[in-house]
């Protein structure tokens, strides 16, 4: 899961709760990220503006300068991925801060270990479009195994049948298939495949999943299968004999 | 500038029949009185005619008396009783008295009035009478310029004042005092039930004459009545899950408090935390959402939605959740079954639906997904083996918080799930409802179909 890294990420967290902030601080520190923490909105621009940092992670409601307002001017600046925090949980909300350009949106409250998958999503997803935009390591017609994929149709055939997969579909399954054997989070696939934070009653990335599962089936493809792994996201991997 | 016609109910049209007809008749009014009124006016008053017709009778006694020299004495006599000119003349409009008329005279002598003609108002000179004998015409007659106290019309400004000026004006006022009867009554009662309102009287209503109206107004009233009672049944509905939802809170309260008290050791103090915090939360989120909805304004934003697609997830999820095997979760519809709707609402829908359903099974009971295709519209249901609810809770068991006899608190479900189904379906334009199957439990689903 974790991409060839040397220096352990810089993450900026601004939090007004004590007890909250100190813990988040402790526990990302623990999972190996450099954590910076400061109690005002305002602060947190500044140190912003002052040292690059990998990732922001923001309260909503802060003292002073609320997070929104620190997101707009992070947005007018610089390109630091921002994942925002609140206990309003509105869904108004959400789209809000989405709009301003947060990156994420984890509703308090929230677990560390689903916080650290979010950050991870964010952090990854930021290194792959890093590492692909010089080159696509992709020719027009790849055959693998025995899945053909089209880059530029954007589909995938099997025994010369065309599956006819959507755009988002086929860059799912693109993505599974270069990651295969390896279990995908939700919000990393949301990150990567749609460009968007993932939560909890959101269905559109299982929809495509069963898509792809039946377009897949009616062309005939068995030899690799994309399951669900309860609780923590997708693999795509080789078929089990009894299944 | 007309759109449209106003309706055949409308208040323009007592506007307009009103205010015409007010306009038609103050004119008419004005006008036929003002003629009226002038005409009056022009003749000589009865008094006036009395006088000067005696005046002739006593001419003709003189002239019978003393002819020339009678006359004389006569008009000697009168000159001191009217300051105007007297005179007496024949037939051949000579004077019969001695003194010869002079020119000036003669000549206003052709401009004779009868006694019962209409004076002109506008003539500027004073008028002067021609009133024959009485006894015989032939004789002569009594020329006199009208005395000044007999002039007609002397009080006609103050009839015009009061026929083009005060009645109308009582009739206008009379007019406004009809329109305002009319329009702003109704509007302060409106008032009223606004200020009511304020006041948080919820039970104060409109009175029939106004909903009953059928013009704008009436409209107005009727949208105002309904406004009232949404209002009144949502600040109850508020009010309901509020206390339902404190009520519901204290039950992992009292038990955290328990386990805070009871428990020595700490492993399974954490787990039990880990339990209720996530009960908790559940609950917390659930009501928000059910409150979400009902409040939400906003139209969701609609995308085809093929429900197998759904099923197959959802079916994934239960079986991940309650353990069953996979072929007890079945679904007859098929790949052709597509529905407009908004995803993530209409899972949650299906996904408390199939929950409920999963919890209410024997061991070995199986859920089924049918549906058919109505038009424009999918039905779908979901049929339980669980043994169904009394016809009377069938509605029931759609409100928020409850849960029916039998089942245990805290077995997972807060009474919310059915309550937030029905209305993720609402918020679509969809529908919800629930029958016996004769087995178990059928909740019936209405959902708009994909335009083909």
């Amino acid at each position: 899961m974790t991409p060839e890294r040397i220096a352990p990420p810089n993450i900026l967290a601004i939090e007004d709760d004590p007890v909250l902030g100190a813990y988040v601080h402790e526990q990302l520190d623990r999972c190996g990220f450099r954590v910076t923490w400061c109690q005002s909105g305002l602060e947190g621009l500044k140190l912003a503006r002052r040292q690059p940092f990998d990732l922001v992670l923001m309260d909503i409601l802060l003292p002073g300068m609320s997070g929104l307002e620190v997101l707009l001017h992070l947005r007018g600046e610089q390109t630091t991925p921002v994942i925002m925090m609140s206990a309003l949980g509105a869904e108004a909300d959400r789209i809000s801060g989405f709009r301003n350009g947060a990156d994420d949106y984890l509703p308090k409250p929230f677990s560390v270990a689903e916080l650290q998958v979010r950050i991870e999503a964010v952090l990854r997803r930021v290194a792959l479009e890093r590492r692909h935009m010089p080159a696509v390591p992709i020719p027009t017609q790849t055959t693998q195994g025995t899945l053909t994929f089209d880059e530029l149709a954007g589909d995938v055939s099997f025994d010369w049948q065309h599956a006819e997969l959507t755009r988002s579909e086929y860059r799912l399954l693109e993505i599974l298939w270069r990651n295969a054997e390896e279990v995908l989070s939700k919000p990393f696939l949301y990150q990567q495949v749609l460009q968007r934070g993932y939560s909890r009653h959101d269905r559109s990335l299982d929809m495509h999943v069963s898509q792809i599962r039946r377009k897949l089936k009616a062309i005939g493809y068995v030899e690799r299968q994309l399951r669900t792994v309860w609780g923590k996201g997708y693999v795509l991997t080789m078929a089990d004999a009894d299944v | 500038m007309f759109k449209q016609l106003p309706g055949k109910t409308s208040v323009f049209w007592k506007l307009a029949f009103l205010l015409v007809g007010f306009c038609l008749l103050m004119i008419w009014l004005s006008w036929s009185w003002g003629r009226y009124v002038l005409l009056q006016n022009a003749y000589l008053s009865k008094e006036a005619r009395q006088v000067l017709s005696g005046y002739a009778a006593q001419a003709e006694q003189a002239w019978e008396a003393g002819q020339s020299a009678g006359i004389d004495a006569w008009l000697q006599q009168m000159g001191q009783r009217e300051s105007g000119w007297i005179g007496v003349i024949g037939q051949d409009l000579q004077s019969l008295g001695s003194l010869p008329l002079n020119q000036a005279q003669s000549q206003r002598l052709t401009f004779l009035r009868g006694l019962d003609w209409p004076t002109s108002q506008r003539s500027k000179g004073v008028p002067w009478l021609k009133i024959p004998f009485p006894k015989d015409a032939s004789l002569g007659s009594l020329v006199i310029e009208l005395p000044e106290r007999f002039t007609p019309g002397r009080y006609l400004w103050l009839w015009q004042l009061l026929t083009i000026g005060l009645i109308p004006a009582l009739l206008s006022l009379l007019f406004c005092a009809g329109l305002y009867r009319l329009l702003i009554v109704p509007l302060n009662q409106l008032r009223e039930q606004a200020n009511a309102l304020r006041a948080d009287q919820w039970d104060n209503h409109l009175p029939q004459q106004i909903t009953r109206r059928q013009d704008e107004l009436g409209e107005l009233g009727r949208a105002f009545e309904h406004m009232t009672r949404r209002l009144q049944s949502s600040v109850a509905v508020q009010q309901q899950l509020l206390r339902d939802l404190s009520h519901e809170l204290r039950t992992p309260l009292s038990r955290l408090r328990v386990a805070w008290e009871g428990e020595q050791t700490l492993e399974p103090l954490r787990q039990r935390l880990g339990r209720e915090i996530d009960g908790m939360q559940r609950l917390v989120d659930d009501t928000l959402q059910l409150a979400w909805l009902d409040t939400e304004r906003e139209r969701l934003p609609l995308e085809d939605i093929q429900i197998v697609a759904l099923w197959e997830i959802l079916a994934e999820n239960a079986c991940f959740e309650s353990g069953w095997l996979p072929s007890r979760l079945t679904c007859s519809l098929d790949a052709g079954c597509w529905v407009r709707g908004h995803l993530n609402t209409l899972a949650q829908a299906l996904e408390n639906l199939l929950r409920n359903a999963v919890r209410h099974s024997p061991s070995d009971g199986q859920v089924h997904l049918g549906g058919r295709r109505d038009g424009e519209q999918w039905l779908l249901w979901l049929d339980d083996q669980g043994g169904g609810v009394a016809a009377d809770e069938l509605e029931r068991i759609f409100a928020p918080f409850t849960r029916l006899e039998g089942s245990r608190p805290g077995d997972g479900g807060f009474g919310l799930g059915l309550s937030i189904a029905r209305h993720s379906l609402l918020a679509q334009g969809g529908d919800m409802w629930a029958e016996n199957n004769g087995a178990g439990l059928r909740v019936n689903m209405r959902l708009t179909a994909r335009q083909d």
